[in-house]
């Protein structure tokens, strides 16, 4: 049986999307750390703004899309505040697409 | 939290198609007319209870509940309120319409009630959750301004059924008319504004201090301006009260820029483009409006220049405003009710491909012309250009409000 990487798992979080940025969430620099542990799996994180509407939907969304694809023993999603998150968290890409109309 | 924003963001949309298909009837040319008769009052209600004010209630529930992370207080309260206060409108529009004194004060009664238990419901969820920063603080002064404004109109409809005070029947509909267009409205929107506009341009690291003068200066405009039409404080009061709201948009529109100056994201859509163009113009508006005073002190004597004031602050501010983020909430109620369960899985559409952006671009900026046009046609007394101008307003609302009603078949 292949080892779950942490790799593999930011790759699967790439399908979880701000549904109104329309970016996904590690391009948008919302995920903070990754660690597995055979199919145990932490996963912490926070969001582009404290109160955001979309909070559940996307936390929600990682659960998913992790659970749907992986066949995991165990998977813990922390939500945090600090550090806060800021624009420069994102990925080149993501600040592209952000940028798109300009 | 779905239904409950919902059904007053349906029912808020049902009055506002009926309000324009009404001003179809007659070519939009009722803006002409006087507005201080059954007719008028019918649609003024129509216009600021059944579309205005059923929005605003809506958003009161949904952004609440994501500001304070916390459930309303009672949803059962919530469904109550939307009943009470749903069936006291319809009661209301109907007194005015048959000219029906007992069911204008028994509508007005009902339309209390469900107001003072909105407030009740969203005051508690406030008072429990004890977070208070310019946006809960807005929120908070604009309820008690909503309920000030239904008092008011109650003990007017009570003063027609029951004559107590007819000499003072005339204050009260200035104050009814100043606190709540400014009181609750003008604190709700930019309430409101301080927490929706950052999320839709993405802004960070913007400076939040010019929030706390535009609380300040509303509240002293809303106040002084109040007391002065209620206990006659003269021309002078109430110009100073105009002047201190005027300032209020001034900072407001600049707190915008300082939101935009800090963005992310350059596109957060034409619906958010409009609402920001609005509160630049009223802001323009406010400011040529207290300079013109200044050099001219009897420039606003005339019943047309109330008006053209009194519509281009409700209709290009306060609808414009809840037109456009109409194109953001609307998409966002429907795709966390839709696919918010499917959210990690492939093939799920973004919010922006719900709604089509250049068809919500069309459709304000047909809104804005007719508007401009109507507003012209008011000042210079020309019933042409009102027709014309009214048409195309009530054309574009409801050619807009069509696109926002698709989303939910998407």
């Amino acid at each position: 049986m292949t080892r779950l990487t942490e790799d593999q798992v930011r790759e699967t979080l790439k399908q979880v999307f701000d549904p109104e940025l329309g970016v996904n969430i590690v391009d948008l620099g919302l995920v903070y750390d990754i660690t597995v542990e055979e199919e145990r799996v932490n996963v912490t994180m926070t969001l582009t703004t404290p109160g955001c509407p979309l909070h559940d939907t996307i936390v929600g969304g990682v659960r998913r899309s992790l659970q749907d694809r992986m066949n995991l023993e165990f998977l813990h999603v922390e939500v945090v505040w600090e550090p806060q998150w800021t624009p420069e968290r994102m990925s080149e890409a993501a600040r592209e697409q952000l940028d798109f109309f300009r | 939290m779905f239904r409950l924003p919902l059904l007053f963001i349906a029912t808020g949309i049902v009055g506002f198609v009926l309000y324009h298909a009404l001003s179809l009837l007659t070519l939009g040319t009722w803006m002409f007319e006087p507005i201080r008769n059954p007719d008028g009052w019918f649609r003024v209600h129509l216009l600021v209870l059944d579309w205005a004010t059923m929005i605003a209630m809506g958003a009161v529930y949904q952004l609440m509940d994501v500001v304070l992370q916390r459930r309303i207080y009672s949803m059962k309260l919530g469904y109550l309120h939307y009943a009470v206060f749903t069936a006291g409108t319809i009661a209301l529009l109907y007194g005015f319409v048959a000219s029906d004194v007992p069911f204008l004060a028994g509508g007005a009664l009902l339309a209390l009630t469900g107001v003072v238990l909105f407030a009740w419901n969203v005051g508690a969820t406030m008072l429990q959750a004890r977070v208070w920063n310019p946006v809960t603080a807005s929120t908070a002064c604009a309820l008690i301004y909503l309920v000030v404004t239904a008092v008011m109109g109650t003990v007017m409809g009570l003063n027609f059924a029951f004559p107590v005070w007819i000499e003072g029947h005339d204050r009260l509909l200035a104050s009814h008319i100043w606190i709540g267009m400014l009181g609750w409205f003008g604190l709700l929107i930019t309430g409101f504004s301080y927490k929706m506009l950052p999320m839709f341009y993405l802004s960070h690291g913007f400076s939040a201090r010019l929030q706390y003068p535009v609380i300040a200066l509303l509240n002293a405009g809303v106040l002084t301006g109040a007391v002065s039409f209620l206990f006659g404080g003269g021309g002078a009061a109430q110009a100073a009260s105009v002047a201190v709201v005027a300032a209020a948009f001034v900072v407001y529109a600049a707190h915008i820029a300082e939101v935009r100056k800090h963005k992310h994201k350059s596109s957060p859509g034409r619906g958010i483009w409009w609402t920001v163009q609005s509160a630049h113009a009223l802001a323009f508006f406010g400011a040529a409006l207290l300079a013109t005073w200044l050099l001219f002190p009897g420039a606003f004597e005339g019943r047309q220049t109330t008006m053209v004031i009194g519509m281009f602050y409700m209709w290009g501010w306060v609808s414009m405003t809840v037109l456009g983020y109409l194109s953001k909430i609307v998409p966002f109620l429907w795709w966390t009710h839709k696919y918010g369960p499917r959210a990690g899985q492939p093939n799920v559409p973004t919010m922006a491909m719900m709604i089509p952006d250049a068809a919500v671009g069309y459709g304000l900026a047909c809104v804005a012309a007719g508007l401009c046009i109507a507003l012209a046609g008011i000042y210079f007394e020309s019933k042409v250009w009102v027709g014309a101008g009214g048409t195309a307003l009530s054309v574009g609302s409801i050619l807009y409000m069509s696109v926002i009603v698709r989303v939910f078949s998407r």
